[in-house]
């Protein structure tokens, strides 16, 4: 089936098996890469996006349905250069492997843009549907707290 | 000049000698103290080099490789602990549109007379075992394919129980035993006895990115993308497998999400991936859904032990005697860290892999110390209880300053300073505070244990270091940063040797091809193991930089030092910048190589450390949480704190998962695991995480290296699950009878 996706503020069209994962889509119809796939099922937060500015897991989500939605990739989130969540990531070392990473960067800019001053505890809450199996916990809760409106480290 | 020397070599409880290339060493001179030094880059935090590609999706790993015409392929695994391939239809499978090829047990493959035997199997003995690969344009297609093969597989009688592996002997290897002194005698003449008994989970590795390969001929030339801890490894089996030279096949693994333990070698994935290709003439992906990586890629394999202990009035312990009952396989499970972790002159050991059908186990971050450590250290705090003695104190008491396997004394052992600081942090000496009534009516206690594990590492390992018009200089390692931030310590190293700005410095590793040997990402070997390679090659460069210097500058290079990227004389009249010297270069670069050096002769290298672990319990449900760790562990010198408190957060991490909610369980009636997905296998996410304190002894291991470093990535998931149930016997007086500690477990105990 013929579906239209805006992915990162561009336009695609493309003609796609209507079973077809938007994860799918990203990484190997349009080389999207940063986007990583890890369980398949919706359970550890890798594979996050942002659909409409909410945090979303691409390997749940059939491409056709995000037709006339906004999405936006990690290589979205970076296209202007790092921002100062990602620098936080890299100073604070809140990664190790990094393959989920780029679900962690997109969960958080999410939280961020919905909860500029989250307390410790919203952040857990908020990403706890985002496995890291290096352990990176400590200090991706103080990466995020570190850019936290009114907040200086 | 290069020589060959005998040097005698640890890996994950593995001792061996061997042979192993040394050159002089440019950099004889050991750096000072961390205390006493003025370091410009080592000891210093240093973000990681590549973190800039981490943290935008830009860096590739081999699940994110695409070639053109690139194959996928599906893998048939056995839905039963147990069974018997009665048929496959192959013919009907490669009639699927866009089938390829398809692997059958006995497929020819590899070298003349090769075949897929020891890699697909016509009678699986443990559920996800594969039976079949298909290799098709789409992971679709290979998965019709699969279906296609019309799988006629026969459930066999299966076995799960110890009991019954035992009761029919049925053994993955012979049992071992463990002599010195004589136990019986002298576990009946001490003071005071405990005994206990403690069952520990399977623990999965379950790094995100999955096990995976891809694979390209060229002609006789064969590249192969891999996710693996041990890329020299993979080349020398993938090598021997298709009967070609090393120099013919290339591996590559530029990012690597995660191993754990698991990823060595040339897996089933990599000799897939390039038997597959070299069929149809085609690259070949093959990767593992989250299912295959849960159920078929190894596991820390589960016990049942039993440990009896005995001491004395005095505070001495007298005897120890461990026995394990293993769940298939025994990676690392040979002499007991029981035996040598305390001063004890009667040890009896016995350690028995029984033959279930369940998956064989792999090696997994500490490989069977962190098992054994789990239970030991509880008896030894329930010996102290026995005896009257605060438990730390009590293991102060036993501590011993040679290794009681070998009679040889350690290299350096800084254990006491451990056990003073982490008691310091935590406040220990309050901490029965903790046992008065919590508004939250949660009951909270406060438990230690202390770790011993190798990670001396060794030779052979290199480096080379150019240095170019450029100013920049380059690394050359053979170093597969797993996540550990390896390439990065060698960057720190690098920089303080050159007198170079860190920025100056890159490294690269994950590629055979330079040929630039280092060991695989295990053991805890890489930093102690490559980095002084690394510091000797930089001295060579460093020498040669102050040589052309001293041309430039019309002084005697004797008179010259260089840091951070500027060239002095000793009286500070001149004071230059190094540019001034490599922009001469042109073309040109200054180039250096360097190796590790030989282990120390009649002394054992080990690192040690103490973990503290507060809990609060619900006693209502039966949760335990922990709320916060702290640790001081003695690894020689720091190269990279920021690194380094990672490398201890990640371990103390995963450990609470194998305290707490990580198991295997099974269906009975196929003998299959039931929970293989991530949602139902459960490892700790950031709202299970605690409070956690790092801290390190700092003092350098002189005798090991020209860097004084010792290994890093396993200690720190030793002693956690230990320190976390001996919080719950101080909250509750209880005792659980293993773990992970479930609700059920918790409520039995508290009963």
């Amino acid at each position: 089936m013929e579906v239209s996706l805006l992915v990162n503020g561009e336009s695609y069209r493309l003609d796609l098996p209507p079973e077809r994962r938007l994860a799918d889509v990203l990484r190997d119809d349009l080389g999207l890469t940063g986007t990583k796939v890890a369980c398949g099922e919706g359970a550890c937060g890798a594979c996050a996006v942002l659909v409409d500015e909410r945090p979303v897991n691409a390997c749940l989500l059939l491409a056709a349905a995000v037709e006339g939605h906004d999405v936006v990739t990690i290589e979205g989130i970076s296209r202007d250069g790092l921002t100062a969540l990602q620098e936080a990531f890299i100073a604070q070392d809140a990664l190790q492997c990094g393959f989920c990473t780029s679900g962690q960067v997109v969960a958080a800019t999410a939280l961020l843009a919905a909860n500029p001053s989250p307390t410790s505890e919203e952040v857990r809450v908020a990403m706890a549907g985002n496995i890291c199996r290096c352990g990176c916990y400590v200090k991706i809760e103080r990466a995020i707290l570190s850019v936290a409106e009114g907040v200086t480290v | 000049m290069a020589r060959l020397v005998k040097s005698v070599v640890e890996m994950e409880g593995r001792i061996s000698e061997r042979w192993a290339l040394v050159e002089d060493d440019e950099a004889a001179e050991p750096w000072p103290d961390p205390l006493d030094g003025d370091f410009a880059a080592v000891g210093r935090p240093a973000p990681r080099l590549d973190g800039a590609k981490r943290v935008t999706g830009q860096a590739r790993y081999t699940v994110d490789i695409q070639l053109p015409g690139m194959l996928h392929v599906e893998v048939l695994r056995s839905p039963f602990a147990h069974a018997r391939v009665k048929s496959l239809d192959v013919e009907q499978a490669k009639t699927v549109p866009g089938v390829r090829a398809v692997l059958t047990p006995d497929s020819p493959a590899g070298a003349e007379g090769g075949s897929c035997a020891g890699l697909l199997f016509a009678e699986p003995d443990y559920a996800g075992c594969p039976i079949a690969a298909v290799a098709a344009d789409t992971p679709e297609a290979a998965r019709a394919g699969v279906i296609a093969l019309s799988a006629d597989i026969e459930q066999l009688p299966h076995i799960l129980d110890y009991e019954e592996a035992l009761s029919r002997e049925l053994f993955e290897m012979d049992p071992r035993e463990t002599l010195r002194g004589d136990f019986e005698s002298a576990y009946a003449a001490a003071d005071a006895r405990v005994e206990l008994t403690f069952e520990t989970p399977t623990e999965i590795h379950s790094a995100l990115e999955p096990h995976s390969c891809v694979a390209r001929w060229d002609g006789d030339e064969l590249t192969v993308w891999a996710s693996t801890k041990a890329m020299f490894g993979t080349r020398a089996g993938l090598a021997r497998a298709f009967g070609m030279p090393q120099d013919q096949v290339r591996v590559l693994v530029e990012f690597v999400g995660g191993s754990f333990g698991a990823k060595a070698a040339a897996g089933k994935e990599a000799l897939f991936a390039a038997e597959l290709a070299r069929q149809t003439g085609r690259p070949v992906r093959v990767a593992n859904d989250r299912h295959a990586e849960l159920n078929d890629t190894g596991n820390r394999p589960p016990t049942r032990q039993t440990m009896r202990l005995a001491g004395n009035k005095d505070g001495k312990l007298v005897a120890v005697e461990a026995e394990s009952l293993i769940g298939r396989g025994s990676p690392g499970f040979g002499a007991s860290p029981a035996f040598v972790l305390y001063r004890v002159e009667n040890v009896y050991g016995l350690d028995a892999s029984l033959k279930l059908n369940v998956r064989p186990a792999n090696a997994f971050r500490a490989p069977g110390t962190m098992e054994r450590i789990t239970v030991l250290e509880q008896a030894i705090d329930d010996l102290a209880l026995e005896l009257g003695f605060d438990p730390l104190e009590f293991r102060r008491r036993n501590h011993v300053d040679f290794d009681q396997a070998s009679g040889e004394p350690y290299s350096s052992k800084a254990l006491l300073d451990c056990y003073e600081r982490v008691a310091e942090l935590a406040g220990w000496a309050e901490r029965d505070r903790l046992l008065r009534p919590h508004p939250d009516g949660l009951l909270r206690g406060m438990g230690c244990a202390t770790q011993i594990w190798g990670g001396g590492g060794g030779p052979p390992s290199h480096a080379t270091i150019r240095l170019g018009g450029d100013g920049i200089a380059t690394v050359v390692t053979g170093i597969q940063d797993v996540g550990t931030g390896t390439l990065t310590a060698a960057q720190v190293v690098a920089a303080e040797e050159l007198g170079l700005p860190v920025a100056q410095v890159r490294v690269t590793g994950g590629d055979t091809q330079p040929n630039i040997y280092a060991p695989l990402a295990a053991g805890s070997m890489t930093v102690p193991s490559v980095m002084p390679a690394v510091r000797s090659a930089a001295a060579v460069v460093r020498r040669k930089l102050l040589q052309l210097a001293g041309d430039v500058f019309e002084v005697s290079p004797d008179d010259l030092s260089i840091r951070e990227g500027q060239i002095r004389s000793k009286d500070r009249s001149l004071d230059r910048p190094y540019s001034e010297v490599t922009e001469k270069l042109g073309n040109a670069t200054i180039d250096g190589s360097g190796s590790r050096g030989p282990n120390p002769t009649g002394k054992r290298v080990n690192t040690f450390g103490c973990q503290i672990a507060q809990v609060a319990i619900d006693t209502a449900v039966g949760e335990v949480r922990v709320e916060h760790v702290w640790a001081v562990h003695d690894v020689g010198r720091v190269v990279n704190p920021l690194g380094a408190s990672s490398q201890v957060e990640g371990g103390i991490i995963q450990a609470i998962g194998f305290a707490l909610s990580e198991d295997r369980v099974f269906d009975p009636t196929t003998g299959a695991p039931t929970n293989a997905w991530l949602d139902d296998y459960k490892v700790p996410t950031i709202a299970d995480t605690p409070e956690i304190t790092v801290d390190f002894a700092h003092k350098p291991d002189y005798e090991l290296s020209n860097v004084g470093s010792k290994g890093l990535g396993e200690p720190p998931i030793i002693p956690t699950a230990a320190a976390i149930v001996n919080a719950f016997r101080h909250a509750t007086g209880r005792r659980v009878t293993g773990m992970p500690m479930t609700r059920k477990r918790v409520l039995e105990a508290l009963a």
